[in-house]
């Protein structure tokens, strides 16, 4: 849908957040509103 | 009566049974063609139509209720375990969750007539903590509507049906193997989709150590976080910096970010 729009530069994260988080990278976290 | 009719209406309830609760299992072998045979046989009279949808609601709960208790007992791991084996990796978790934050519980009388969706509901339900009396409620809903459809849709064009049974009739043991052909060409066509799918996502994707690098060069892509909000809610944490951008709200959000900028999608 991005790249429908014109966005030409969209990659998809290999593994997703628990890649990121097993790789022992930072994490924010969301406040409950959101 | 030819042979052929008359195995399928000897067995068309156990079929049924056995159809419904396979495909609602989780394996692809579709259960409408076999209903819609049914259909037309009931209104022949050979088979009974409260019998066939009492079969084809109890075989449905009876699996669903199995993956909605897996769900309640392991939440998302479910989830992952299906979109990784399933036929239809477009049908992911955060898809269907999309569809059941919009949806409600309602959704799963929907999830019936989509392919991929209809087995990844139940589970969702109870990772999300749907009561077991509401489960029930749509879970029957749906299954009535679904099965009902098919079974009406063979009990109104019982003559065609009847003139197909015929043919394969005639065919002898060539129908078997026409049959299987025809389910064995529909899974490798779902497989090779599915082949597709990821090669095209292999060579897209970025991994965590480049979106890593990418940080400390200080290019500034745009992160976004696909969840569904009650995943998010689930495990609140996310990639520093990432923005959340949901499906409905895309041409709200998309004027902030201009078409040159990196955009990297993470979901779970």
């Amino acid at each position: 849908m991005l790249i429908e729009r014109g966005y030409r530069k969209v990659r998809p994260l290999a593994g997703g957040l628990d890649a990121w988080i097993d790789a022992g990278y930072d994490v924010e976290v969301f406040e409950k509103a959101s | 009566m030819s042979k052929l009719v008359a195995y399928v209406a000897q067995y068309g309830i156990l079929l049924v049974f056995a159809n419904v609760l396979v495909e609602q299992i989780g394996i692809p072998i579709p259960a409408l063609p076999t209903l819609i045979v049914a259909g037309a046989l009931a209104r022949d009279g050979k088979l009974s139509m409260s019998a066939l949808i009492l079969a084809a609601a109890v075989a449905s709960l009876a699996a669903d209720g199995l993956w909605y208790a897996l769900g309640r007992r392991f939440g998302n791991r479910v989830l992952k375990t299906l979109c990784r084996v399933s036929l239809s990796p477009d049908s992911c978790v955060r898809q269907t969750e999309s569809i059941f934050e919009r949806w409600g519980m309602a959704s799963l009388v929907a999830s019936k007539f989509i392919t991929g969706f209809s087995t990844v509901a139940p589970p969702l339900a109870g990772a999300m903590g749907a009561s077991l009396p509401s489960f029930l409620f749509y879970d029957a809903l749906g299954t009535v509507l679904w099965a009902g459809g098919g079974l009406l849709i063979g009990f109104v064009f019982h003559r065609a049906i009847d003139d197909v049974l015929s043919f394969l009739e005639g065919m002898g043991t060539g129908a078997l193997y026409l049959l299987g052909a025809g389910l064995l060409l529909f899974v490798l066509y779902k497989w090779w989709q599915r082949r597709r799918f990821y090669k095209a996502l292999r060579m897209a994707r970025i991994t965590v150590d480049e979106l890593r690098a990418l940080f400390e060069k200080g290019e500034k892509p745009v992160v976004v976080d696909v969840r569904g909000a009650g995943e998010r809610q689930r495990d609140p944490r996310r990639i520093p910096g990432a923005t959340t951008i949901d499906v409905t709200e895309l041409d709200a959000k998309l004027p902030g970010i201009p078409h040159e900028v990196e955009i990297v999608l993470y979901c779970t």
